[in-house]
């Protein structure tokens, strides 16, 4: 009885041990809001996307602060801070003083959750996301690649936008923060010299949730929920008043409308084919260099992933073909025979640090995508920067716009070339990555990071190396999944560079300096 | 030997590898005598072509027909009469008939288990019994257990406590129920961000607890020599999520599963020296799991150390 006692107690230790050494498993990134290290008081006159003219989106002068007006909105914001319950003190410390952040991994949760490739029928057909029936199934959409590196791309260009409106106007009208006016206001978040009317918090609430709701459409009440949260948020943490607030609506509506127009007619209506199109687009690889690529899935997916949206419209580069590499090594000829040895001698021996990298960066179906993955990237080099809403949004839309045009110059390579993928050409090859729907040169990854860390680099100079290295590692991660060739990966790097570039020449010239 | 192999319920595994940790548990009424060792060593081969998206029952032809083999050795020890150890390490192959996804092999997860009992009385024309079982399983190679379905288990520390109760009557019928809680610690993955009913941000994935339930009858022949039953088995973890549609699995799934099956134990001369034993086991019902037909069969060698 005594040993039983004893095994007992050594099992009652085991489950305290374990139990004590669990990890977290957060739902978001956990930082606090921060003093920010610039106010960037000439933002207002940085060169903007969409928006021709600051001065032309009108919002109303706003009251003094010592009107009666104001002194009313700062009784309610009092009243309203004096009251809070825990949720509402939680959203406050959620949110932070740069919800650029938050609305960003908002938009990475979507894409993550709607990154779902649509199965096959009963019948061995397939069914595509129709945005005409959002509910489906299946369900609109699927955020693939493309399509999260498009949305990301409107998302980010629309925060800066309107929040470059919002600046002209902050130092326009400097009406200072509720707490500078009535001391006895403890904002939540750092004290800061900076405007307060339009409120920037609720121009990238309104212009986010648009732009997401644009994307996603059966998110919609989801993101007014979260529209609402971040709202009140601002009046709950001490930094706008109401008409702050109506303001900075105002802006974020005014911006949507460009935004959304330009979305309507950038030509991803017409990426996904129909079967005769994209037949039409391989029998003219076939033509031209004697190879094409197939899907192997069973069953057979008849069209491959928007063969066309290597023709939307990009932001930083004038045409496509400008970025357009040379043709890949024909199969079976001797450069190919080397590079298809190489990958399988990585599956057949696959080491543990190769199998970490293949993963880390697979970023695949299920999963917010690789331009996800560069804006996790980006989000983090932010934090440290400690960088302005401003700042944030401006970095976001670079590397946005730039990841976004490596999408669309990758896909016009990989549809021009419709090179075949490994599983195509090695007879019997197995790989630890699922293939993907569509042609192999150039890889994907490897352009989204290259684009993306070209752009990180130069925003953050200190970490440069950092983002070019992990770049080359999400390169040369697709050989060790087995489904690209070092061609398509190092073609891609390049590719992804002179993408871009145009964003950074672009950054470079828009005042911001 | 009458001894506890009944390591099988692994069959169940397919999607869901985590199961095989539970299954090398003993959830039987017998006992070794202090000294007493038998070693085992176990074939499985475990396969379905069709599995359960959440509760959707569907085909997947990129799967095609899913394969998992194992081979267990195995040793249990009396320490006296009532307390007895046991150990197994299973070394694992997985494979799909179809699409291009590469299997796995290696060595899955070392158990260790000690079995406890702690009541024997004569009632009527039988004896009732009680039994404690308690392990402890881990990881013992560097597997992915982020590969599903090809994984080779959920690759996280699991401790389980069961409880058991029977009733073995004196002209050679059981009766035999056990239950089991399962605490799953997490398994550490090679991203660190995933989807689980919304972002996680984390390089560990929380693999659900569990309860265990097993029920038998079965019946000793020929002078103890023969042992066969008819078993049940289910799995339910107590939280979890689904697969999403035409995704593939993780560790984080809600994962159930409910078998039927049959075991067959023979022991050559009496309760030492050689033995063998088969077993068979189909999927009933399940949810996040392969609907899997399993067999497996063994060689038993028991004799007394000390």
């Amino acid at each position: 009885m005594k040993n039983l006692n004893i095994s007992y107690l050594y099992l009652t230790l085991i489950l305290l041990t374990t139990g004590s050494c669990i990890e977290e498993t957060p739902n978001y990134f956990e930082f606090e809001g921060y003093q920010f290290e610039n106010l960037d008081a000439q933002g207002g006159s940085w060169k903007t996307i969409l928006v021709t003219d600051p001065s032309l989106i009108d919002i109303p002068q706003p009251e003094s602060t010592n009107s009666s007006l104001y002194q009313a909105e700062l009784s309610a914001l009092k009243q309203q801070m004096s009251g809070l319950s825990p949720t509402q003190t939680q959203a406050v410390k959620y949110w932070t003083n740069n919800p650029v952040l938050r609305w960003n991994e908002i938009a990475l949760e979507l894409a993550a959750k709607y990154n779902l490739i649509p199965g096959p029928n009963a019948d061995g057909t397939y069914t595509l996301p129709n945005p005409a029936n959002p509910v489906g199934p299946p369900a609109f959409p699927f955020a693939h690649p493309p399509y999260t590196s498009r949305m990301l791309a409107y998302l980010s260009v629309a925060q800066f936008d309107a929040l470059v409106v919002t600046w002209h106007y902050k130092f326009q009208f400097n009406r200072p923060a509720p707490y500078l006016t009535d001391n006895t206001i403890k904002p939540a978040y750092a004290s800061s010299q900076l405007p307060s009317y339009p409120s920037d918090g609720a121009t990238v609430a309104t212009v986010s949730k648009e732009i997401l709701k644009l994307m996603f459409p059966l998110e919609a009440n989801y993101l007014e929920d979260k529209y609402q949260e971040h709202i009140e948020s601002l009046v709950h943490a001490g930094i706008n008043v109401q008409s702050d607030i109506d303001a900075g609506n105002i802006i974020g509506s005014e911006v949507i409308k460009l935004a959304k127009q330009r979305a309507s007619s950038d030509g991803m209506a017409k990426a996904q084919t129909p079967k005769n199109v994209s037949d039409s687009i391989a029998n003219a690889a076939f033509e031209r260099f004697g190879w094409k690529w197939e899907n192997m899935e069973t069953p057979k997916r008849p069209v491959g992933l928007t063969p066309l949206f290597g023709q939307v419209k990009m932001w930083n580069v004038p045409s496509v073909e400008e970025v357009r590499p040379g043709p890949p090594p024909a199969p079976g000829s001797k450069e190919f025979e080397t590079n298809a040895a190489e990958i399988k001698k990585f599956a057949a021996h696959m080491t543990i640090s190769q199998r970490r990298i293949a993963n880390w960066w697979e970023d695949g179906i299920g999963s917010y995508t690789p331009p996800g993955h560069w804006n996790k990237f980006a989000k983090e080099a932010i934090v440290k920067a400690k960088l302005n809403p401003l700042r944030s949004a401006r970095v976001f839309a670079y590397m946005n716009t730039a990841i976004m045009d490596a999408g669309v110059a990758c896909w016009d390579a990989k549809y021009y070339y419709h090179y075949p993928r490994p599983i195509e050409t090695i007879s019997g090859f197995k790989t630890i990555l699922g293939t993907p729907n569509f042609p192999a040169y150039t890889s994907g990854h490897s352009t989204f990071s290259a684009a993306g860390a070209e752009v990180l680099a130069h925003f953050f100079p200190a970490d440069a190396a950092q983002f070019r290295a992990w770049a080359e590692e999400a390169a040369v991660s697709r050989l060790y999944g087995g489904i690209h060739y070092r061609f398509d990966a190092e073609v891609g790097i390049t590719q992804g560079k002179n993408v871009g570039a145009y964003a950074v020449n672009r950054a470079k010239n828009d005042g911001a300096q | 030997m009458k001894i506890f192999i009944r390591l099988t319920a692994i069959a169940a595994t397919t999607i869901c590898l985590s199961m095989a940790s539970y299954a090398q548990t003993p959830w039987d009424e017998v006992m070794m005598g202090k000294g007493e060792i038998c070693t085992a060593l176990i074939y499985e081969h475990s396969s379905w072509d069709q599995y359960w998206e959440g509760t959707y029952l569907r085909e997947n032809a990129n799967i095609g027909t899913f394969t998992r083999q194992t081979i267990m050795p195995m040793i249990a020890m009396g320490i006296s009469k009532k307390i007895n150890i046991i150990a197994s390490l299973p070394y694992i192959n997985t494979k799909a008939s179809g699409g291009t996804q590469a299997g796995q092999s290696g060595i899955q997860d070392l158990s260790i288990a000690a079995k406890v009992d702690w009541l024997q009385k004569q009632v009527g024309k039988g004896k009732l019994l009680f039994l404690t079982n308690a392990h402890f399983s881990t990881p013992s190679s560097n597997y992915l257990s982020d590969y599903m379905p090809f994984s080779l288990g959920a690759g996280a520390p699991e401790i389980g406590l069961r409880g058991i109760g029977g009733y073995k009557m004196d002209n050679g019928i059981v009766f035999r129920a056990a239950a089991a809680y399962l605490w799953r610690g997490q398994t550490e993955v090679e991203r660190d961000y995933y989807y689980e009913n919304g972002s996680v941000y984390s390089t560990f994935m929380n693999v659900p607890n569990a309860l265990n339930l097993h029920a038998a009858v079965g019946y000793w022949a020929f002078d103890n020599r023969l042992r066969m039953e008819a078993t049940f088995m289910s799995l339910n973890c107590l939280t979890g999520d689904d697969i999403r549609s035409y995704n593939r699995p993780q560790p984080t799934n809600k994962m159930e599963v409910s078998q039927v099956g049959a075991w067959v134990q023979y022991f050559i001369k009496s309760d030492r020296g050689l033995g063998a034993l088969a077993y068979f086991n189909q999927t009933v019902s399940g949810r996040n799991m392969g609907k899997a037909t399993t067999f497996g069969i063994g060689l038993t060698y028991q004799f007394k150390a000390f």
